[in-house]
């Protein structure tokens, strides 16, 4: 155990002046946005829970620096029957969870059970899966019921994830977190710090990068306001920080003592549509929306620069496999004459279409301003819903509240990924012709006969207005200067970082 | 004597603005801002060009922005003065509605000795509830619509008035006119309406007047918290709030909102400290 | 003095009951059964009647008010949804930051504004002591998260004078978590000394018009040792009232200051239980916080009534 103690503050210390940014040596402080409501990240698909959590608890696969699947508790790649049915995953040996114990194959069965059952993407193939086994000590058998491509980018995503946990500790809820992590949760104080120790008994995975386990400690220090952490930045308080507001970029790029990280292209901002009830069940109706919409100032307006937005109908920015031009003609029409003419066709009445949305993120209420102003001029009748990010959460699950409700997501590395696609999902978007392209996209294995059917779904995206994406936002975080082995990523990982001195 | 404290005090109010300039100075620059929130809109002079967002953030005097743009391109100055009329809206609901409630209990509790002991326990509680903590609490429970924070932070002050009006009740109830008004079967709501109410108007202007200024701070604490007024509804308070995250690039958009927000909690203070100096018989008699 | 202490006493009781029945009914008056607000959506219909079971909810209304208040005399406020431990012990670990914060801005508070408001009254109608009146007023005018804003972007971040937020890192030893509460203090207490400095000025005007103010005048006594000595130690008792009761305020009256600088102290844990919905926690902070204030009051009124006795003439 790496203890340290930190010799006493003598007088002087404390007085005003010695603000010295009290980073002990070996300790990483990280300014995230708010405080994980749980350390089991197979319930949760918050980003923060996943920043926090990839640390002590591990999946079987990862995706690496260019988003390809790798082995991380698992030894290697599966083997796939030919006919994309059955997956016989090897299990790596002498990986030993926190708690003292070592994992085999009934812990990693007991997981993906569980996965299956809770996590909100296990239940979601749940249908597919036909069975789970522990075919020997080290290895396990996932049998499905029909070819399934994503299952591997699902298994080795961080959010919603499918974490191996001992077997013991498995139930509907998960009160002590034991992993395989470089890192082990030492302390946690909600809502002040979490605390994380390097893992003295971690064995190194195969296929993902090495954990160097550099830091020996790593701490998460919930900072729920923007500005403070910026500030906490830039006063040398934190040695990164997420979640941060555009504006501040040229301060922190001035700064001597930190350089910011600018994840580009970052994710895209989409207004999700009601399927289910309402207004916006009607197509007509949608495209007009989609017709009024001026993405280009929606987005200026939001992130204020063209270094922190791409204005791009594709799903999928330049430089992804999945990039297609496919239906783009229809995004960023910004024709209000258009859209009223839609809306005289199918006789509106006035009625008023909801917009739910939060300033958890301020840009998700600039862009709804926006498209407010401009559906206006259209001759809808909008009505905001401005609520705190706890309400959203809970009303978007109620299709009698909202029409439209704003949020984001990162590029994910594989489209299926996205639950909106899924007429399961509360959006409920349930074209046939749409899902009839999903399923053909979930269970062609082939990568370019993939990329083809995904150019037909975006295409059906645009045209059915299935959701409306805005565009492409660039993230911003921050780092102390000089600190390195940090890769920028939606989710940034710290066992490699190192800083400077 | 104490019938004519109400009618001597008026023109002794106007004596003692022109006695003290910054008293005069402070009032005629609040009713100088209310004048603005009010006319300005009307006239049609502080809406430029509506939302333009290619205008965002254009300093002040640039482009025909009095005051520059704000994340919208919106003109700060129209956006001032349309959030103005929320805001000192709010300031007034809060000092007239917790004024009204306050005046109620206050003269119950005062008047009749029954009532006195609970009612009173019940204003001590009421207070001890820190008042931002529990306007939180109430907009929390109930929602945060304009209505719903002029209520809570009406329940948050009402309490104050109304011990200022039962204390003051205590004494005028005693004195040799009220009572004989009793012997004389006088009904006692009018007793209570004509002869109480009537003398303790002044305190009560008073103690209205901060609550009017404490009101407005407490919204834009409320804003800065998330728990304020739906933000489509521009205040002061939410313009502050907004302006933080152009703290470097665009100081300007939460100086004004700031500025105007202290003027005019500042003037508010300073008018009712004058108010109470005039009305002060402590006061008077010195003069 | 003893049927004044009784009276005294029994009031406060009154209102500690009475504190306790308006905390019951706020969170009664929320639209909706507690139960399933508490648990949001995803909750099943049986996780639902499970919490209602366990709040007590399928009981009688007079029932739960009665277990309510019990526990709540026992010290017992209900578990917290969130954190899932009881709401004290989760109070009891945000105590320290709130209580010293408050000590520390009533400290910042009243150095400022006692010797400017003796001196304002000293020198009253002057046009220094309608500028220093002034002044401070106008600092309690601007909202204090702009006041905390700028401090700590100018202060702190660019001049490296204090700490940014935050209240020290785990380790932290007290000295260095006290150096984290300096700049929000400062924050908090100048906002807080406009209405020290009006209560002084306004208890020193009092005393100066006294009539043993005027005898210790005529008797030739220098005028420093008469506000010093004579007025000064009168005008105490009144500020002692006001100290302590802003001293009340203030360990959750900080909501906003402690939420700028992300202190875990009770306010920004109340606007994190109400951000979650965790009404049991809203509930108990409420509670405390009241019932701090009453004890507060209770010993300002004694030590108002002991000093008040040594100084009679």
């Amino acid at each position: 155990m790496h203890h340290r103690f930190r010799p006493l503050m003598t007088a002087a210390t404390i007085a005003l002046v010695a603000a010295s940014p009290a980073i002990a040596e070996g300790t990483i402080d990280v300014a995230i946005i708010g405080e994980p409501d749980t350390f089991d990240p197979m319930i949760s698909t918050k980003d923060v829970v996943s920043i926090v959590t990839q640390h002590f608890v591990e999946t079987l696969y990862t995706f690496d620096e260019s988003w390809s699947v790798v082995p991380l508790l698992a030894a290697a790649m599966p083997q796939i029957s030919d006919d994309g049915l059955t997956y016989v995953i090897p299990l790596r040996e002498g990986v030993t969870f926190h708690d003292g114990s070592s994992m085999d194959s009934a812990d990693v069965l007991a997981s993906m059970t569980r996965w299956v059952e809770v996590a909100s993407r296990g239940k979601a193939i749940a249908d597919k899966v036909e069975s789970i086994e522990a075919t020997g000590d080290y290895e396990i058998t996932i049998s499905l019921n029909a070819p399934y491509a994503p299952l591997m980018s699902l298994l080795a995503f961080s959010n919603s994830a499918a974490v191996v946990y001992p077997e013991e500790i498995i139930g509907d809820e998960i009160a002590e977190v034991v992993g395989t992590g470089p890192y082990k949760l030492e302390a946690h104080e909600p809502d002040q710090y979490t605390q994380l120790v390097r893992f003295d008994g971690y064995t190194q995975p195969t296929g993902a990068a090495e954990r160097t386990q550099t830091p020996d400690e790593i701490r998460f220090v919930p900072v729920p306001d923007p500005n403070t952490r910026v500030e906490g930045l830039l006063s040398g308080q934190f040695d990164y920080a997420d979640g941060l507001q555009t504006e501040a970029y040229d301060r922190i790029e001035a700064s001597d003592a930190a350089e910011p990280v600018l994840l580009e292209p970052f994710g895209w901002p989409v207004f999700a549509v009601n399927h289910k009830k309402g207004k916006m069940t009607e197509l007509k109706f949608r495209q007009a929306v989609q017709a009024a919409l001026p993405f280009d100032d929606m987005l200026f307006a939001a992130f204020g620069d063209e270094k922190f937005f791409q204005t791009d109908g594709a799903m999928y920015p330049e430089g992804w496999a999945w990039n297609t031009e496919a239906g783009t003609e229809l995004y960023n029409q910004n024709d209000q004459a258009k859209a009223s003419a839609l809306l005289d066709e199918i006789g509106y009445d006035g009625d008023p279409l909801r917009i739910l949305t939060s300033r958890q993120y301020e840009f998700h209420y600039q862009m709804a301003e926006v498209a407010r102003m401009a559906l206006e001029a259209a001759g809808f009748t909008v009505e905001m819903d401005v609520v705190d990010w706890a309400t959203l959460a809970q009303n978007r699950d109620n299709p009698d509240l909202w029409d439209i409700y704003i949020t984001h997501s990162p590029f994910l590395p594989e489209p299926a990924l996205t639950s909106s696609y899924f007429s399961t999902a509360r959006e409920g978007w349930d074209n046939p012709e749409k899902n009839e392209i999903l399923d053909r996209f979930t269970s062609v294995a082939d990568p370019e006969a993939r990329k083809e059917v995904f150019a037909e779904l975006q295409e059906i995206v645009l045209k059915d207005v299935g959701l409306i994406k805005v565009g492409n936002f660039n993230a911003l975080q921050g780092k102390a200067a000089g600190l390195e082995g940090v890769v920028p990523s939606p989710w940034p990982a710290f066992w490699n970082a190192a800083s400077a001195e | 004597m104490a019938g004519s404290a109400a009618s001597a005090s008026a023109p002794g109010f106007f004596r003692l603005l022109s006695a003290r300039p910054s008293v005069l100075v402070a009032f005629a620059l609040f009713v100088a801002i209310v004048a603005a929130c009010v006319l300005l809109p009307l006239l049609g002079v502080t809406d430029i060009g509506g939302m333009s967002v290619r205008n965002r953030l254009t300093p002040p005097g640039e482009g025909g922005y009095l005051l520059g743009a704000d994340a919208f391109g919106r003109d700060l100055l129209g956006r001032l003065m349309v959030a103005g009329q929320v805001s000192l809206g709010i300031g007034l609901g809060v000092a007239l509605l917790s004024s009204a409630a306050g005046i109620w209990i206050g003269l119950l509790a005062g008047f009749f000795k029954r009532l006195d002991t609970p009612l009173s326990r019940l204003i001590d509680a009421m207070m001890a509830f820190p008042d931002i903590l529990l306007a939180l609490s109430l907009v929390a429970i109930f929602g945060g619509s304009m209505g719903n924070v002029i209520l809570a932070l009406s329940i948050v002050y009402t309490p104050r008035i109304a011990r200022i009006v039962r204390a003051s009740t205590l004494v005028i109830r005693e004195l040799p006119y009220v009572e004989a008004a009793q012997a004389l079967g006088t009904r006692t709501p009018t007793i209570m309406i004509t002869h109480v109410l009537r003398n303790i108007m002044s305190p009560i202007l008073v103690q209205a007047t901060f609550i009017f200024a404490y009101a407005m701070l407490a919204e834009a604490g409320l804003s800065f918290l998330g728990v304020g007024v739906d933000p489509t509804t521009p205040t002061w308070g939410t313009m502050v709030n907004e302006g933080r995250q152009f703290i470097d690039n665009a100081f300007f958009l939460i100086l004004f909102p700031g500025l105007i927000i202290a003027a005019s909690v500042l003037t508010l203070q300073i008018a009712g400290d004058g108010l109470r100096d005039a009305l002060d018989p402590r006061l008077a008699k010195e003069t | 003095m003893r049927s004044y202490l009784v009276r005294r006493l029994v009031g406060m009781v009154v209102v500690i009951f009475l504190v306790l029945t308006i905390a019951f009914v706020l969170v009664r008056l929320a639209p909706g059964d507690p139960a399933s607000l508490m648990l949001g959506p995803d909750a099943t219909p049986e996780e639902v009647d499970a919490l209602r079971i366990r709040l007590g909810l399928d009981q009688p209304i007079i029932v739960q008010y009665l277990t309510f208040v019990t526990n709540a005399l026992r010290g017992d406020l209900g578990t917290s949804l969130f954190f899932n431990q009881s709401v004290t012990s989760v109070l009891a670990t945000r105590a320290e930051p709130s209580i010293f914060l408050a000590l520390f801005s009533l400290l910042v508070a009243l150095v400022i504004a006692t010797p400017i408001g003796i001196w304002a009254a000293y020198r009253r109608g002057s046009v220094g002591d309608q500028m220093s009146v002034t002044s401070a007023m106008l600092a309690a005018s601007v909202p204090s998260f702009l006041t905390g804003l700028i401090f700590q972007r100018y202060l702190a971040t660019d001049l490296g004078w204090f700490p940014v937020s935050g209240y020290g890192s785990p380790d932290a030893d007290f000295a260095e978590r006290m150096r984290h509460l300096i700049l929000p203090a400062i924050t908090l207490g100048i906002t807080n000394s406009a209405l020290i400095l009006r209560f002084t000025r306004a208890s020193m005007l009092d005393i100066l018009g006294e009539d043993y103010i005027r005898t210790a005048r005529s008797k030739g006594m220098r005028e420093r040792r008469v506000v010093l000595r004579h007025a000064l130690k009168n005008a105490g008792i009144p500020i002692i009232t006001v100290v302590g009761l802003t001293f009340a305020l203030l360990v959750s009256g900080a909501v906003v200051t402690e939420r700028v600088f992300n202190l875990p102290g009770m306010g920004n844990l109340v606007v994190n239980a109400v951000l979650r919905r965790d009404y049991p926690v809203i509930q108990g902070t409420l509670i405390v916080v009241a019932a701090l204030y009453v004890l507060v009051n209770l010993a300002t009124d004694l030590l108002y009534l002991i000093l008040d006795k040594r100084v009679k003439y």
